[in-house]
């Protein structure tokens, strides 16, 4: 109790309060413009948060992703364009209301239900990681290697892609995360005589470089999406108690695929929405209405991405293990504040702990009046010119990068990486397996070396341990489950369509 | 950008190959079975089945269809490589000419290249420059060069 308290009171500091209204903002604006994701966000912050004390630099991640994460539903479903590949699921839906003259109850919902999905995705955190952490104590190299192998599988199955291609860039991420002396054995490796690369590849100049300067150079080659006609809106919230009532059903079952999801490392916000609209036409009454502007799907997806995004800080804040491209930003920072992830964490650090709760379910209660607010605004802020905010993407990307080593070869990584992910992405290779990949290289190889050390080449420890056995069979399972969807449809003598994947 | 699937995933393959061999060049830990050259050899031969898989086109139907786009003459991909261009010249020049100027040029020529009349780009890259080095320097203490226009502040 007194830990709560104390929590409580690291988050009333002035700092952290600023942080989270100047954070909510941010991400409010950003998210809502097509284009520049939540990741985006996220990770365009990261060299702001040096200079935060350690709870504001963890609460400007959580709210201005939280915030991110609903708001890419504001143009989804004004234009049809989402602003956030966490709203794409949904956004034919929400459009196709707007249409029907309702585009308050399509916000509305988006955004309603986005603050109970948060909330309940925190409660679930709140319950969940503590009983865990007591699991995780007794995990070795083993687990550890599994866990890790297990997210990046997980990883290769979120994307709408070809699995063989997932994968493909998932080993490239592993190669590049291959880069310097940070092995086991401190060989350099891959450096061809840098010096710069001596360290590594950073993981925030990847991430800036595929999420932010790949997203400028599209911009370069699309044509600009259309202005937003000026409206008013009606009242926001008008209709959604009883939408809460009616779809009671739908948005538990939606609060749960989000949480179970976000608690699989690799998999996110994303695969959570896609998987609750596809379980919500399923399992709806009336599915012939689904795609004419019907909110059921609406409310269940809209809650689920939202509880996903507090779950995935399970997988990250126990074992390190980012549960999405987001908490795989969210660890740097974690590592960088000395809050270092582990079970440890929640009995020598309760008190940050608590204070992380106490933040999560702040940014989502404040997500209802700023999100309103934010609604009203949106014709304002979508009629900026793209012309006008790329370029200030581009900068920010170059000062950004310098400030996180006061070096210009972080510059250069950059651009590479935007040319990398750029060029991914236009040849259907995903990119968040690549960054996912970067992101946990050396801790696969690390718990990999170190556990065929210890069983002397034997690979029997690694499917032995209880734990570990379960968790190679998961493993397994995610990565012959694309080829079992393959010989299912082969079988069924029909093709399903491509979201197939990801179900 | 669209290269076909053959050229990627040879591509990968090569890729593959070299990180293989790279990785099997690097010394051995005396005394030790597994060292630093396991993962990058693990890797490059899981990165060379998956581009055999991917020239062979397996692995085809999970992608979702290609939009069709409209015709454009070849040169307008190349657009795609301003934002890289101009990283390397920041790369290069805000040592010598000083971040002020550097970022007016970066923004004045990528608001250009998106299409932004004058009146857009002029202001912008008179504006944000300014607010960007007051953030960043003065807020967030980065060091950002002088050059040959230093900051009043």
């Amino acid at each position: 109790m007194t830990e709560l308290l104390e929590g409580a009171r690291l988050v009333a500091a002035p700092d952290v309060l600023i942080a989270i209204l100047a954070s909510a903002i941010y991400g409010l604006v950003v998210g809502s413009l097509p284009g520049l994701s939540a990741t985006m966000a996220t990770a365009l912050l990261v060299p702001v948060t040096f200079w935060l004390s350690p709870i504001a630099a963890i609460a400007t991640i959580i709210t201005a992703s939280a915030m991110a994460i609903f708001s890419g539903d504001i143009p989804g479903c004004l234009l049809r364009i989402p602003g956030t590949p966490a709203s794409a699921a949904y956004t034919n839906e929400a459009y196709a209301l707007t249409r029907k003259g309702q585009a308050e109850l399509a916000l509305g919902a988006g955004l309603w239900f986005s603050a109970i999905g948060g909330i309940v995705g925190t409660l679930s955190l709140v319950l969940m990681a503590p009983l865990l952490a007591e699991v995780a104590l007794s995990f070795s190299t083993y687990e550890y290697f599994w866990l890790a192998f297990l997210g990046l599988m997980c990883a290769t199955l979120v994307a709408r892609s070809s699995p063989i291609k997932a994968i493909a860039s998932m080993l490239l991420g592993l190669l590049i995360a291959c880069i310097g002396m940070e092995n086991p054995a401190g060989t350099p490796r891959f450096t061809f005589g840098v010096p710069d690369l001596l360290g590594g590849i950073e993981v925030i100049p990847a991430l800036v470089g595929v999420f932010a300067v790949s997203e400028v150079m599209r911009a370069m080659v699309t044509a600009e999406p259309p202005k937003l006609p000026r409206r008013k809106f009606g009242s926001i919230l008008a209709n959604q108690w009883t939408l809460t009532k009616k779809y009671q059903w739908p948005m538990w079952r939606g609060n749960v695929i989000g949480i179970i999801i976000g608690v699989l490392p690799g998999a996110g916000a994303d695969m959570a929405a896609w998987v609750s609209y596809a379980t919500s036409k399923k399992f709806s009454k009336e599915p012939e209405k689904f795609g004419t502007g019907h909110p059921e799907g609406l409310v269940e997806a809209s809650a689920s991405n939202n509880a996903s995004l507090a779950s995935g800080w399970v997988p990250s804040l126990l074992f390190g293990i980012p549960g999405d491209t987001i908490t795989a930003i969210a660890i740097g920072v974690l590592y960088m504040k000395g809050l270092n992830p582990g079970p440890t964490l929640f009995t020598e650090n309760a008190r940050s702990m608590y204070a992380l709760y106490i933040i999560f379910i702040l940014a989502n209660i404040i997500m209802i009046p700023l999100g309103i607010m934010m609604i009203r605004m949106a014709s304002l802020v979508l009629r900026a010119p793209r012309a006008g905010i790329m370029p200030l993407i581009l900068l920010l990307c170059a000062v950004g990068s310098f400030a996180t080593g006061n070096n210009l070869f972080a510059v250069l990584l950059v651009g590479l990486f935007g040319i990398l992910g750029f060029v991914m992405e236009r040849n259907g290779y995903p990119v968040a397996a690549l960054v996912l990949g970067i992101v946990m290289g050396s801790m696969v190889e690390q718990n990999f070396i170190t556990s065929l050390i210890k069983s002397d080449g034997d690979v029997m420890p690694f499917i032995e341990r209880p734990v570990s056995s379960v968790l190679a069979a998961l493993t397994f399972g995610a990565l012959l489950w694309p080829l079992g969807v393959w010989i299912w449809n082969r079988t069924q003598g029909r093709r399903l369509p491509a979201s197939g994947a990801a179900e | 950008m669209q290269i076909s699937d053959r050229v990627s995933g040879g591509v990968l393959v090569v890729l593959g190959s070299l990180a293989a061999w790279g990785g099997s060049r690097l010394p051995a830990v005396p005394g030790q079975d597994v060292g630093p050259a396991a993962f990058p050899m693990l890797i490059g031969s899981g990165l060379i089945g998956c581009g055999v898989l991917i020239a062979l086109g397996i692995g085809r139907s999970f992608e979702a269809p290609e939009e069709p786009k409209a015709p454009h003459p070849w040169w307008y991909g190349l657009r795609a490589l301003v934002p890289f261009a101009l990283l390397l010249f920041y790369m290069l020049a805000s040592e010598p000419l000083g971040f002020l100027l550097t970022a007016a040029v970066i923004v004045f020529a990528a608001a250009l290249a998106l299409g932004a009349r004058l009146s857009l780009a002029v202001p912008l890259a008179l504006v944000a420059p300014p607010l960007m080095h007051l953030a960043f320097y003065k807020l967030l203490r980065v060091p950002l060069p002088e050059g040959l226009l230093a900051a009043p502040w």
